[in-house]
């Protein structure tokens, strides 16, 4: 049940979801894994959306060069942990909600024991290297993987959900090459806010999600597009052959 | 320039004229442009035309190839809105109208 309090915070949204998607919402546990500049406006607006429960995963430190975009991080918060800093910011924005911050390198070893029991899971990483182990998490938990990626004015979005649609090593069989990415704000702020748009529309089953395609940002032209997406049989992660031992059965959809 | 032909031989698909565009995106399209049509003659792989058009830029070039002249492993390329293994794009033979589409996925969050 929604609080007096609950109705009274969300009432905008409830115009739009009504009281029964505004509950799902707080029954939802989403995980995102990174506090950078996709995690950032991603946790923020989950946060203030009332998603009842987050994690958040960093093991970074805020260092200054963070700031033109990582918006969960302050001046003051250089030097502390991006973990300390963000469950600071989002309890702040929002009292009525869990958070909880870890402060891990995500790994092969504890990805599935991270993400635990949470509904999704949202890609806010900056390599290839974690995101393919989250996409193998996500697969083997049955549970969507909400991508993202960006570089300089340009990014990407897909929303993948296991058995349905291609998975991550599906899409994108080989990782770009490693980089000290150029990057501004305003970037992980449309990209995380696309993926966080997707978080919703996926708990309150409302809209159509951003399945089996590709969503392409062209910040320089101010142009969006979008590439249709297959599966691949033979994919390593999610093929036919790879499924059936590996998958759990379907989780009871709430 | 279209070929002539003799009344006798009504001309096929291959011996007219063909125009394909080729679309680049994010940073190959900072270094290569966007929306290029090429006329191509009858026969021509995907990834010949698309190196031959690539040429104009030695960075974009070298964005895209690889030194053997291959796709690079990341590149997406996509034949009439269909995903194209990079390995068979040199088995591709586009045809007239078709549309290539060309893109870098990127990785920073």
């Amino acid at each position: 049940m929604l609080s007096e309090r609950e109705l009274e915070r969300y009432k905008r949204q409830i115009l739009l979801f009504g009281e029964e998607g505004q509950e799902k919402l707080k029954k939802a546990h989403i995980f995102i894994a990174g506090a950078g500049g996709l995690g950032s406006p991603i946790a923020i607006y989950l946060a203030v959306a009332g998603v009842g429960r987050i994690t958040i995963v960093d093991m970074d430190t805020v260092d200054q060069s963070n700031l033109n975009r990582q918006i969960l991080h302050t001046d003051r918060d250089v030097g502390r942990k991006k973990t300390v800093s963000a469950i600071e910011k989002l309890q702040e924005l929002n009292g009525d909600i869990t958070i909880n911050a870890i402060d891990t390198m995500i790994g092969g070893d504890n990805c599935d024991k991270l993400v635990g029991r949470a509904d999704g899971i949202v890609d806010a990483m900056d390599n290839f290297p974690t995101r393919y182990l989250l996409n193998e998490t996500a697969i083997r938990k049955n549970i969507p993987l909400f991508h993202g990626a960006i570089r300089g004015l340009y990014g990407q979005a897909t929303t993948i959900i296991p058995g349905k649609t291609p998975c991550l090593a599906c899409i994108f069989p080989k990782a770009p090459p490693k980089e000290v990415f150029p990057v501004v704000g305003v970037t992980p702020g449309v990209i995380g806010t696309v993926q966080a748009t997707e978080v919703l529309k996926y708990f309150i089953h409302d809209g159509r999600l951003l399945t089996n395609r590709l969503f392409i940002w062209d910040g320089r032209e101010a142009h969006a597009e979008e590439i249709a997406v297959e599966r691949n049989p033979a994919c390593p992660v999610c093929g036919e052959k790879h499924t059936t031992s590996s998958r759990k059965p379907a989780r009871k959809k709430r | 320039m279209r070929r002539k032909t003799h009344d006798e031989f009504p001309k096929t698909r291959e011996e007219e004229e063909m125009t394909v565009k080729v679309r680049f995106f994010a940073r190959f399209r900072e270094l290569l442009g966007t929306d290029i049509l090429a006329e191509p003659g009858s026969g021509t792989v995907l990834a010949t035309l698309v190196r031959k058009i690539a040429e104009k830029n030695k960075e974009g070039y070298a964005a895209i190839f690889d030194e053997h002249g291959n796709f690079r492993e990341f590149v997406i390329v996509m034949w009439n809105g269909k995903r194209v293994e990079t390995g068979d794009a040199g088995k591709t033979i586009i045809a007239d109208g078709d549309e290539i589409a060309v893109f870098p996925p990127v990785a920073g969050g």
